[in-house]
C-alpha cells in the first residue's frame, strides 16, 4: 500500500507544473513558452519577497517584530485557503486518468494520498514565499538563538496542512452536493463563489469588531495584533510565536496536530472518494430522443452559444472568472450603505472617489477574463474549430462576444448602486459609464492577444490552464493593470484636467484595443497549436 | 476534385513530416492512403483539411486554392479525424445543429438529413444526451452525420472504420459509394488493407513521408496479387526496388 502510493505521488509530483513535459520535450517553441512563463513567475515572486520583507522591515522598526511569524502564517493560510478552496475539488477528484488508474490495482487511498500531496506541495511553495523573507528579516534584524531557526523549518513546512485541509474539506463538500445534481459544473461553480462570499463577509466582520478595539487599546498594539490574529485563525498565534520565541515542543506539538488533521481529512475524503467520483463522471444518458424542428442561427450566435455552453461545463472556469464582476457589484452595494468619504479616508491616495471608482470597478471587473484562456480551453478539441469554415475573426469574436456577455449584467448592476451611492453629475455619469466598460473591451482583446501567444492544448487538467497557465497570469490581469496605471495617473494629475485625463485615458485604450483587435484577427490559426 | 502539388510540411525538431507530395484526386474517386504509423498521413490529410499549415507546396479543392481560400476550401470539404474529440459539453444534437449552423445549411434540410443518417446509423435516440456519454463508436457516429450534414463535395476521412460496429462499417461503407457515385470524392486513411482493395478504385502508398505509390487500384494490384503483398514489397527496404520502381513508373499513369 504505501510503496503503491508513494509510487503516485511520484506520478503527480512529476509533472508538477508541467515540469516533466518541459523536460522531455524537444521543441524549441515549447522551451521558449516556458522561459516566459518561468521569467513572469519570479517577477511576481520578486515582488512578493520584496512587498513581505518590507512589511517586516516596518514591523520591526515598529517594535512589532514578534507577532511577523504569526501575521504572515495568518496571511498566506488565508491565500492558501481561498485559492485552494476554487481548485480542491478540481485536482482531488479530477477526471482525467481516474478509469485508468481505477483499473490498476491500486487502493483508492494511495490515490487520494497522492493529490493530497499535489496540493500540499503545491502550496508549500507558496508558504515559503510568503513565510522565507519575513522570517530572514526577524532574524537579521533582531538575532533570535538556535532554536528560531529550527521553530521556522516546522513552521513553513506545517503551514499548508490545517488551510489546505479546510479547503479541500469545502470544496470536497461542494462537490458532493453537486454529484448529485444534474448542472454539476454550474451548482459547484455557485456554491464555490457562494464559500468564498460567505467567508469574506466573516472575516471582514471580524477585522470590523477589532477596528472599535484598536482606538481603546493603541497603546497594546502588538496584543491588539495578537487578539485580531487569534480571532482571524488562532492556529497562526499558537505556532508563530512559538517560533517568534523558539518554543521547540510547541511548534513540534502544532505541527503534529496540524499534520493530524490533514491526514484526518484526507482519510474522510478518501471514505467517499469513489461515491463522490463515480456520481460525478456518470451522466445521464435517457436514449429518448425524438427528432422535431431544428433552427438555423446566425453564426456568431451559434459561435457564442457554443462558448457559453463550454464555459458553464467546467467550475474551475466559472469561479476563477466570475469572482472578479461578483466583488465588482458587491464592492458597488457596499458603497450604497458606506460613506464614500470614509472610504477615501482609508486609501492612502488624495483623490476625489468620484474620480477614482469609474477605475477601481473597471480593475475589479477585468480580474481573470475569460478570454485569456478561452483558447486554451479548446485543449483536444481544437482541431474541430480548426477544421471548420470560418474566419479567425469569426472565432475571437465569439469568444470576446461571450465574456461581454457575461459582464454585462454584472456592470449594469454595478453602475445602477453606483449611481444611486455617488449621485455623479453628468460628466462623472459619462466616465462612469465609459471607462468601465473601455477597461473591460481592452482587457477581453489583450485576453485574446496574450492566449494566442501562449496556447497550452495538452493539459492534464483544466486547473494548470485556469490558475497557472502564463496565459491566464499575463491576460487575466491585463484590465487590473491598466486600472491601477489609470489611479497612479489620477494621484498626478491637477483636478482641472481630469476630465481631459479621463478622456485621453479612454482613447487610449479603445486605440490599444483597436489595435489588438486587428492584430488577433490576422492570426493564421493553423500556427496555432 | 483535390489537387496536391509537391506538398512538403516538416515539424520543427523532428525528422517526421511529408516530403513533395503530389497528388490527383478526381469527382468519384474513391482513394485510399495507406502507409505504415508515422509515415505521413495524418499530416497529408490535416494539411488538406486545413488545420495545418505547410512548407511547401500546393493544394487545390475544388479548384480553390487552399492558400488563397482556406475558407471557400474548407466549405467544400469534410474532415473526419482518427479520434473523435468532440465538444462533451454538447448534446448530439446540438453539436450536429452547431456544425450545421457553420455550413450555413437550412433548417429543413439539416432535419432531413440528420434524420436519414441517424436513423440509419441507429443513434437518433441517443442524440439529446451528452456527448460525454457516448461510446467510441457512437461519437464516431455523431462525426460522420456531422461531416455529411452539409453535403460536401470531398470527404477527407482518418481511419473512419476504427471504433465502428460491423452494421455501421457496412452502412458507412454504402454511404462511402454513394457519395462518389454522385459525384463527390473521397479521400481516407486505413490500416484494412482488405477493405481499401475492396471498396477504393484508386490508392496511395505512403512510405517515411514520401509517396512510393499511387495510382488506379487495378494497375497497383495485378491479378494474382493482394494489395497486402504489394503493400509489404512497397514499404519494405530491402529486395523491393524493383517493384517499387514498377509502381512508381505508374504513378500518374491514371
Amino acid at each position: 500500500m504505501y510503496s503503491k502510493a508513494w509510487t503516485m505521488i511520484k506520478l503527480e509530483l512529476c509533472n508538477l507544473y508541467g515540469c516533466n513535459v518541459l523536460r522531455f520535450s524537444k521543441d524549441k517553441k515549447s522551451r521558449k513558452k516556458a522561459a516566459v512563463m518561468v521569467a513572469a513567475w519570479a517577477c511576481v515572486i520578486a515582488l512578493f519577497v520584496l512587498y513581505i520583507g518590507a512589511l517586516s522591515y516596518g514591523l520591526v522598526m515598529a517594535g512589532m517584530g514578534e507577532v511577523i511569524p504569526a501575521y504572515l502564517i495568518t496571511l498566506s493560510s488565508m491565500m492558501i485557503f481561498f485559492f485552494g478552496m476554487l481548485k480542491a475539488g478540481n485536482v482531488i477528484f479530477r477526471k482525467e486518468g481516474y478509469d485508468m488508474l481505477c483499473s490498476l490495482p491500486i487502493h483508492q487511498t494511495a490515490i487520494v494520498v497522492s493529490r493530497f500531496v499535489r496540493m500540499y506541495v503545491e502550496n508549500l511553495l507558496l508558504a515559503v514565499v510568503m513565510l522565507l523573507p519575513g522570517l530572514a528579516v526577524y532574524a537579521w534584524m533582531e538575532h533570535p538563538g538556535a532554536a528560531f531557526y529550527l521553530c521556522s523549518f516546522f513552521c513553513i513546512i506545517a503551514v499548508p496542512f490545517l488551510p489546505v485541509a479546510g479547503a479541500t474539506l469545502i470544496g470536497a463538500l461542494v462537490t458532493a452536493v453537486s454529484a448529485r445534481m444534474r448542472h454539476k459544473s454550474l451548482v459547484t461553480a455557485v456554491l464555490s463563489v457562494l464559500a468564498v462570499l460567505v467567508i469574506l463577509a466573516g472575516t471582514s466582520k471580524i477585522s470590523a469588531m477589532e477596528e472599535e478595539l484598536n482606538l481603546v487599546q493603541l497603546a497594546e498594539m502588538v496584543s491588539v495584533i495578537f487578539s485580531m490574529l487569534g480571532k482571524l485563525y488562532p492556529p497562526a498565534v499558537w505556532i508563530g510565536s512559538a517560533a517568534a520565541s523558539g518554543n521547540i515542543l510547541v511548534c513540534l506539538a502544532c505541527f503534529g496536530l496540524f499534520f493530524a488533521v490533514f491526514i484526518a481529512v484526507a482519510a474522510a475524503v478518501s471514505i467517499r472518494f469513489s461515491f463522490i467520483c463515480q456520481n460525478l463522471y456518470s451522466n445521464l444518458a435517457k436514449h429518448n430522443y425524438h427528432l422535431g424542428q431544428l433552427k438555423k442561427e446566425s453564426l456568431l450566435i451559434s459561435l457564442c452559444k457554443r462558448e457559453l455552453k463550454r464555459y458553464f461545463s467546467s467550475s474551475i472556469y466559472v469561479t476563477n472568472t466570475m469572482i472578479g464582476p461578483i466583488l465588482g457589484v458587491v464592492f458597488s452595494a457596499v458603497l450604497l450603505f458606506v460613506d464614500p468619504a470614509s472610504v477615501i479616508k482609508e486609501i492612502p491616495l488624495n483623490v476625489d472617489i468620484n474620480k477614482l471608482i469609474p477605475f477601481a470597478i473597471g480593475g475589479i471587473f477585468c480580474i481573470m477574463t475569460t478570454t485569456a484562456t478561452s483558447i486554451s480551453m479548446e485543449g483536444k478539441n481544437w482541431w474541430l474549430i480548426k477544421s471548420l469554415p470560418l474566419t479567425t475573426k469569426a472565432i475571437l469574436d465569439a469568444k470576446i462576444l461571450m465574456n461581454l456577455v457575461l459582464i454585462l449584467p454584472f456592470y449594469l448592476i454595478s453602475e445602477l448602486l453606483l449611481i444611486i451611492a455617488l449621485k455623479p453629475n453628468f460628466l462623472e455619469l459619462l466616465w462612469l459609464l465609459i471607462i468601465p466598460a473601455a477597461i473591460s473591451l481592452f482587457s477581453c482583446v489583450y485576453g485574446i492577444t496574450i492566449n494566442l501567444h501562449f496556447p497550452v492544448f495538452n493539459w492534464e487538467t483544466e486547473v494548470s490552464v485556469v490558475k497557472q497557465s502564463a496565459s491566464s497570469i499575463l491576460g487575466g490581469l491585463g484590465g487590473f493593470i491598466i486600472a491601477i496605471l489609470c489611479v497612479f495617473g489620477i494621484t498626478k494629475i491637477p483636478e482641472n484636467y481630469m476630465d481631459l485625463w479621463n478622456g485621453a485615458v479612454c482613447i487610449v485604450i479603445l486605440a490599444v484595443t483597436a489595435v489588438l483587435y486587428w492584430k488577433n484577427n490576422q492570426t493564421d490559426l493553423r500556427k496555432i497549436g | 476534385m483535390l489537387k496536391i502539388e509537391h506538398l512538403t510540411k516538416h515539424y520543427k525538431g523532428s525528422s517526421k513530416g511529408v516530403t513533395d507530395i503530389s497528388l490527383h484526386i478526381m469527382p468519384g474517386d474513391l482513394y485510399a492512403f495507406i502507409g505504415h504509423n508515422g509515415a505521413g498521413k495524418t499530416t497529408t490529410l490535416k494539411c488538406i483539411a486545413g488545420i495545418q499549415d505547410f512548407d511547401a507546396g500546393e493544394i487545390f479543392v475544388d479548384g480553390k486554392d487552399i492558400k488563397k481560400d482556406l475558407i471557400g476550401c474548407k466549405q467544400s470539404l469534410a474532415y473526419i479525424p482518427d479520434n473523435p474529440d468532440l465538444y462533451e459539453y454538447l448534446t448530439g444534437i446540438q453539436y450536429l445543429n452547431f456544425i450545421a449552423d457553420i455550413f450555413g445549411v437550412a433548417a429543413a434540410a439539416r432535419e432531413e438529413r440528420i434524420r436519414q443518417y441517424a436513423d440509419e446509423l441507429e443513434i437518433t435516440a441517443s442524440l439529446g444526451d451528452l456527448i460525454s456519454t457516448y461510446s467510441h463508436g457512437m461519437k464516431q457516429k455523431l462525426v460522420l452525420i456531422s461531416a455529411l450534414v452539409h453535403k460536401p463535395k470531398l470527404l477527407i476521412l482518418d481511419e473512419p472504420f476504427v471504433g465502428l460496429d460491423p452494421k455501421a462499417s457496412i452502412i458507412l461503407k454504402d454511404i462511402m459509394r454513394e457519395i462518389c457515385a454522385g459525384g463527390g470524392a473521397i479521400f481516407f486513411s486505413t490500416h484494412v488493407l482488405e477493405v481499401a482493395e475492396k471498396l477504393c478504385n484508386k490508392v496511395a502508398i505512403i512510405k517515411d513521408g514520401s509517396l512510393v505509390a499511387s495510382g488506379n487500384m487495378d494497375e497497383i494490384v495485378e491479378k494474382g496479387q493482394s494489395l497486402e503483398s504489394i503493400f509489404m514489397e512497397v514499404v519494405n527496404d530491402s529486395g523491393s526496388i524493383a517493384k517499387t520502381d514498377m509502381v512508381e513508373n505508374k504513378k500518374h499513369s491514371s
